[in-house]
């Protein structure tokens, strides 16, 4: 198969996740592009397990960022509609308290 | 030839679902797209041989935190929908960002693919190292996870506890706050 | 006797110390001041007398000297050496002017305990003497033109301060500012003499100048307006000029006539005797230089035109004072005559016999002035023409004047028939030899013709005939012998006889009254200085005594030195002529004198009224005064003064000095804009405005927006990547 396509495949989704993050202003929609990038590099990992090494670390390593993700979205969301309950708002623009 | 499908298969539907996810301007539909997209990886997991990590994709990612998600959009109105026309024509959604921000957007894509090429380069040289020689990956992991990987695995259950907790804890419904305990 | 510093210094010292002293107690203790002053000045007078009879009466040479030093100060570093010695010069001269100034001065200090006792400034007066006879003193027995420059001037200063002493009269300020500017001249000229000798012979004492004219390096030429002047001419043509300043030579006699405004023993002492006579002193010491220079020419005509200017201007005076004055200035052109055609023994002797009855006169005078008093001003009075006959009311005054003016006229078996007589016969043998001494020459004869006759025209009037002003002459107080008015007059006269000095009548061994050639002591005393005898010695330091083994003991010679017979005998034919001259003028002189005033044939009204250009002239005393204030003053130093005032305050204050205001205010401008634009605009404001720039700056990107952190932390991190990694 060779690893480019693979390769490629992951850098896709990591920068589609990035422009996500960076253009979405729902607070939920920034979450689905961090599991896009989360995504992204446990492709990565389980990738070069296949090509480069076959200690199945990087399948390892995989179930962790998606037991990880798993566990932060559950935290994060929680943040999230706790936000909603205060600030009646999910627009990423109204959580500016760290404006100076 | 069945891997060649079946991973073109899997990367399309990858792929279309992460640019989908990016230019969706529903969230839900949004939601549903990274769902499509996650189905995607995992089909890639499979043709990598990694057949655990694609069972546990499914299971985890998939049937938990895209549900989990969609739940919280609804907890959250996102779907709440007031078309506003923004200055360019561009049909601006409200929670989807301006020009401004969608060209930042592109001029970070272009960056972060400079700098992904330039980190990668070196290692797009990368063999393979095994040829299709399927072997159950599940044992293997198991072993691994309970010799050379226990460490991660006793904490990783300590945080899933404490998400758990915490997530349980930050979302109550407070009515009032000073009659907490 | 021992010459060591208790012997000569007290000379000095002694009326300096009763200076000092007396200013301060003599407003309290004024009788004790002027005893004070009298003793001060006796005892050197003693002292004087003793070191004269050792010098006399041993008969040292004519070269014979003692020269003590001491370093005043030493600044010499490495190869340079600036050395100035100063120290006491004692030879026979000084031995005999020594005596003369203390004498005279103490004879003068008892006749002022006289004449000033009325005074109510009668102390400052004996304060004012004491200073001067120091410094007069200290002039003598100097062996350095510097500390002769020092004493000249400190001189100065007093006869500034005696001229004005009666500083309520009218005239009387402005004359004693005009004697002490005029010797003012002089003395700059004097001062440039001394530079110039010392820059080229590296001292200034007498010794070291006659070793360096000696050694001919006082040829060497001085370059003065591109002409090439031998050192010698010109150093002695500056210290000359010193001479003429303070010896009232033409062209700066105006002083000495309007010094008449002081008390009469000053004009006695000071005017007369005494500080006049330095400047021929110095003359003589530096006669050496002066005949290195081959300045004895012009030395000897303006002697003449001095002795002669005078002599006509006191023809018509009518002051008695004047006519002393005038005939002071006189004598001291016969002095610098002297001087001129080599006569250097007889213009010494001239000295000494000058001082002895021209301060004999000026007492007499002052005894006069003081017996007549106008009863309406109460001021004593001066002018003749209000006197006559006082014969009667004051005989001893009138014996005494008698003696002196029979001596000035040159009388014979006085004293300056002898000095004169040698001086005019000096004069005539140099006319014989060159013809450039001729009219100086004939000059001193027709001065030597009218000196009696105005001479004895003062007599005449003052003493002579009937009363002009009768009610004065009532009114005046006949005369009863008194130590301190009578006394000094007296012993002074008989000092004025001719037997003192020479032993002959004519002092040049003809006529001898006394057998021996011991009695022209006077001659034998001082010769020109033969220079060659320097070379060899050197001064002892002060504290040493003299040993006395290099004495060398005088000859009279009456050949002096000519050692060809026909030469001796040409000399001894002139002088015989001159003294026959002499007599014969003077006798004739007073015979005419006697005519006029006493006799009337001849009336001077003839004169005045045929001569009375002449006669104006000379009440106008040439217009000297005129030509001095006048013209030179007001046409000439005056504009040159605005000249001067107008570059320094005009130009120099008005740029440079205002004109830094200028730069000032620009320089206050430029800080101005400083402190304004920079500091204050830049910095204190900049400051606020950059703290507000960078918040707004800051601000944005602080805007917690968490899509922008984000965003923020991609590029950097990128940034990381790509600036260490090449880009493909």
């Amino acid at each position: 198969m060779g690893i480019i396509p693979y390769i490629v495949v992951s850098c896709v989704l990591f920068v589609c996740g990035i422009i996500v993050m960076i253009a979405r202003k729902n607070i939920i929609g920034i979450l689905l592009g961090i599991e896009l990038v989360l995504n992204a590099a446990a492709l990565n990992f389980v990738t070069f397990t296949k090509f480069n090494n076959l200690n199945l670390d990087g399948h390892i390593f995989a179930l962790f960022i998606i037991l990880v993700a798993a566990a932060e979205a559950a935290v994060g969301l929680a943040i999230v509609i706790r936000f909603f309950q205060v600030r009646e708002s999910v627009h990423i623009d109204s959580a500016t308290q760290l404006q100076s | 030839m069945f891997l060649v499908i079946i991973f073109s298969l899997s990367a399309f539907l990858a792929v279309a679902g992460a640019l989908s996810v990016t230019f969706s301007k529903n969230l839900i539909h949004a939601c549903v797209y990274l769902l499509f997209s996650l189905v995607g990886v995992a089909g890639l997991y499979l043709t990598l041989g990694a057949e655990f990590v694609a069972a546990t994709q499914l299971v985890v990612y998939v049937g938990g935190v895209v549900v989990l998600l969609l739940f919280a959009i609804m907890l959250t109105g996102g779907t709440n929908l007031h078309h506003v026309t923004s200055r360019f024509g561009l049909e601006s959604t409200p929670l989807m960002g301006n020009l401004r921000t969608y060209l930042m957007g592109v001029v970070t894509a272009v960056l972060l693919v400079v700098v992904l090429c330039n980190v990668l380069q070196g290692s797009m040289t990368g063999a393979l190292v095994s040829e299709n020689k399927f072997s159950s990956t599940v044992e293997q992991i198991g072993v691994k996870l309970l010799t050379d990987h226990i460490l991660a695995f006793e904490i990783s259950s300590v945080l899933l506890l404490g998400a758990l907790v915490g997530a349980a804890i930050i979302a109550r419904p407070h009515r009032s706050s000073e009659s907490e305990n | 006797m021992e010459y060591s510093l208790l012997t000569i210094l007290p000379i000095v010292l002694l009326p300096f110390f009763a200076f000092v002293l007396n200013a301060f107690i003599v407003k309290k203790f004024t009788k004790t001041a002027v005893a004070l002053s009298c003793v001060a000045i006796f005892i050197p007078f003693l002292m004087a007398l003793r070191i004269f009879a050792d010098f006399v009466f041993n008969k040292y040479s004519a070269d014979y000297y003692i020269h003590k030093t001491f370093t005043w100060f030493d600044l010499s570093a490495g190869t340079q050496i600036f050395k100035v010695q100063m120290g006491i010069y004692l030879d026979n001269m000084s031995a005999v002017m020594l005596l003369m100034v203390t004498g005279v001065a103490f004879l003068i200090h008892l006749f002022s305990t006289y004449y000033m006792h009325d005074d109510a400034r009668y102390g400052r007066f004996f304060v004012y003497l004491s200073l001067f006879t120091s410094a007069m003193l200290g002039l003598v027995l100097s062996d350095n033109l510097f500390s002769v420059f020092i004493f000249w001037e400190l001189m100065g200063f007093c006869s500034y301060s005696l001229i004005g002493f009666y500083y309520e009269k009218e005239g009387a300020g402005n004359a004693s500012i005009k004697a002490f500017m005029t010797t003012r001249v002089g003395d700059v000229f004097f001062l440039l003499g001394i530079v110039a000798l010392w820059s080229t012979v590296g001292s200034v004492s007498y010794v070291e100048i006659y070793k360096a004219i000696a050694e001919s390096s006082l040829s060497s030429p001085v370059f003065l307006f591109g002409f090439g002047i031998p050192l010698a001419t010109f150093a002695g043509f500056c210290i000359f000029m010193g001479t003429i300043g303070k010896s009232a030579q033409f062209p700066l006699q105006v002083w000495l006539p309007d010094a008449m405004f002081g008390p009469t023993p000053c004009s006695a002492l000071i005017h007369a005797a005494t500080m006049v006579a330095a400047g021929v002193y110095l003359s003589l010491r530096m006669y050496p230089l002066m005949d290195a220079g081959g300045l004895l020419e012009f030395i000897a005509y303006i002697g003449g035109i001095t002795a002669l200017g005078a002599a006509t201007i006191a023809l018509v005076q009518t002051d008695i004072k004047a006519v002393l004055a005038y005939s002071t200035i006189s004598q001291l052109g016969y002095m610098v005559l002297g001087i001129g055609v080599g006569a250097y023994n007889a213009s010494l002797m001239h000295l000494i016999t000058h001082a002895v009855f021209k301060a004999c006169l000026f007492l007499s005078a002052g005894s006069v002035i003081h017996a007549l008093h106008d009863h309406h001003t109460h001021a004593p009075v001066q002018e003749m023409p209000r006197m006559g006959g006082l014969r009667k009311k004051l005989p001893y005054t009138f014996l005494a004047m008698l003696f002196c003016t029979l001596a000035i006229s040159g009388v014979p078996l006085f004293s300056a028939f002898v000095s004169k007589d040698r001086i005019l016969g000096d004069a005539l043998l140099m006319a014989t030899h060159s013809s450039t001494y001729i009219i100086p020459a004939i000059l001193g004869l027709c001065g030597a013709f009218l000196t009696p006759f105005y001479m004895f025209r003062m007599m005449f009037l003052t003493f002579f005939g009937e009363p002009r002003d009768v009610e004065l002459n009532k009114h005046a107080h006949h005369e009863h012998f008194s130590f301190n008015r009578n006394l000094p007059l007296l012993i002074l006269s008989v000092f004025t006889l001719g037997f003192w000095y020479s032993g002959s009548l004519t002092g040049q061994g003809e006529l001898k009254v006394f057998p021996e050639s011991k009695y022209e002591w006077f001659q034998v005393l001082v010769e020109k200085p033969d220079l060659n005898k320097f070379l060899g010695r050197t001064s002892t330091p002060l504290a040493v005594p003299e040993s006395k083994e290099f004495i060398e003991h005088s000859h009279y010679d009456p050949n002096h030195g000519i050692t060809s017979e026909e030469e001796a005998h040409h000399v001894h034919l002139v002088h015989r002529v001159g003294a026959i001259a002499s007599v014969v003028i003077a006798l004739s002189a007073i015979f005419l004198a006697y005519c006029m005033y006493i006799s009337k044939k001849f009336s001077p009204a003839w004169w005045t009224s045929n001569f009375a250009r002449w006669t104006k002239a000379l009440q106008n005393r040439y217009y000297f005064d005129h030509l001095y204030i006048d013209i030179l003053i007001k046409r000439l130093l005056h504009p040159l003064n605005n000249l001067l005032a107008w570059i320094d305050m005009g130009l120099y204050d008005r740029y440079a000095v205002d004109g830094w205001e200028r730069v000032l205010a620009f320089s206050y401008s430029v800080a101005r804009w400083f402190d304004n634009i920079i500091i204050d605009s830049v910095l204190v404001d900049g400051s606020g405005i950059s703290v507000r720039f960078f918040n707004i700056v800051l601000r944005t990107i602080q805007n917690g927006k968490i899509q922008f952190y984000f965003l923020v932390l991609l590029f950097v991190l990128a940034s990381y990547v790509l600036a260490f990694k090449p880009v493909i």
